[in-house]
């Protein structure tokens, strides 16, 4: 076996600086783990590391040279190299760096998605992507339900099915109608957001729809019927006799389909409404009217 | 093992491990709630170590060296792969690719 000078190609009485510099190189040269395919290197290696186990302590390197410890003087300890790792599964992938082969083959190509690797060696398939729109709809329409069109922006349509007393804000998924699926794996939905619009007439109390009526003075003070609209269409109210403004009817059933099948209420707020301009006549009732002189709501 | 333990075997400060995972010489396995290391993460931090100690390249040194390192073994798995397919092959595509290669 070589003495360890001789391993590190250096003179017998060349300086620690030398020796170690020498050392340096070989390291450099034979690292198991910069020449990973080649299996004379952690020979090389393990040689070299202990000849210089030996020449880098000025007390071995003296026992040496006086014959006091062979050149196997400094036992090497058993170990293992990356390398030994780097290919298996040891490390789940965690330094797996395919910047080396990125670029072979285009995009296009065949084996271009081998060698990219992002995705690891087996090819993946994954799901397409969840495409998002959005779809107006009127108050009753969100009421009744029922079939839709809705054209995509790229020009296409999709058959929509609105559920009877959808929601603002709720979004219907239509599976397998998004974004083409990748290496044979299923196609996204497409997730339409239903926006309701704003009502004229009604407002929307979760299944339950809001009105406002308004009512003549005769009507109010009277009683009488009164048509009112209603999601299904026009109903006939009666309004008793002797109603005050704010007065709430509810008209049972007559609001949005909920989740258990029946359905929400519609509230019917009364307001009396005077005529637009001043009726002289009226304000001669309203002076000769004995009753009304004495009765002052805002008292208890 | 934790990092504890992976530090008391590279004989190194904890402060050097983290300053590793930041640089992402080492990658623990895991999540953030329980960090890992396996017999991987300790032969990479040898090398770490023998080429901070005993082949007196630097930090930046470093860098670059675990990064080609990386590459390389993640090109040669790949090469492996294609090796392995080649010899699934029929002969006759065997031979007609070690004619083409032959030929460049």
């Amino acid at each position: 076996m070589a003495s360890p000078y001789e391993t590190l190609g250096v003179k017998q009485d060349a300086s620690q600086k030398e020796i170690q510099s020498a050392y340096r190189k070989l390291a450099k040269k034979y690292h198991p783990d910069l020449n990973p395919g080649d299996s004379a290197a952690e020979q090389k290696f393990k040689s070299v590391s202990a000849a210089y186990a030996i020449l880098e302590d000025e007390d071995k390197r003296a026992k040496f040279d006086r014959g006091e410890i062979d050149e196997n003087g400094v036992e090497q300890a058993q170990r293992s190299y990356y390398r030994d790792y780097a290919q298996g599964g040891d490390a789940g992938g965690r330094y797996r760096n395919a910047g080396g082969s990125a670029d072979f083959g285009d995009a296009d190509d065949l084996f271009s998605s081998f060698f990219s690797g992002t995705r690891g060696r087996r090819q993946q398939t994954a799901r397409g992507d969840d495409l998002q729109f959005k779809l107006e709809i009127s108050l009753s329409d969100a009421a009744r339900g029922g079939p839709k069109t809705v054209t995509l922006p790229g020009g296409s349509t999709l058959e929509l099915r609105i559920p009877p007393g959808v929601r603002d804000g709720q979004v219907l998924r239509l599976r397998g109608r998004g974004g083409p699926g990748f290496n044979g794996g299923p196609d996204g939905d497409a997730l339409i957001e239903i926006q309701v619009l704003p009502d004229k007439l009604f407002v929307r109390d979760g299944d339950n729809v809001r009105i406002e009526i308004p009512i003549s003075v005769r009507e109010a003070v009277l009683g009488g019927k009164i048509e009112v609209p209603t999601l299904s269409g026009a109903v006939s109210v009666t309004v008793p006799a002797n109603t005050s403004s704010g007065r709430i009817l509810r008209l049972s059933g007559k609001g949005f389909p909920n989740r258990h099948g029946g359905h929400g209420d519609q509230f019917v707020t009364l307001k009396i409404v005077l005529p637009n301009t001043p009726d002289p006549q009226l304000e001669e009732f309203m002076r000769g009217w004995e009753g009304g002189g004495n009765f002052n709501p805002r008292r208890a | 093992m934790n990092d504890i333990e992976f530090c008391r075997v590279l004989e190194i400060e904890t402060a050097t491990l983290n300053l590793w995972v930041e640089e992402r010489w080492i990658i623990p396995g895991g999540d953030h709630g329980m960090l890992y290391y396996g017999d991987a993460d300790l032969a990479r931090g040898r090398l770490i170590l023998d080429l901070l100690k005993n082949m007196g390249v630097n930090d930046a040194g470093v860098d670059v060296v675990v990064d080609l390192v990386d590459q390389l073994h993640t090109l040669r798995e790949q090469m492996r792969s294609v090796m392995d397919a080649i010899r699934q092959q029929d002969v006759t595509v065997q031979r007609s690719l070690r004619r083409a290669l032959d030929a460049m």
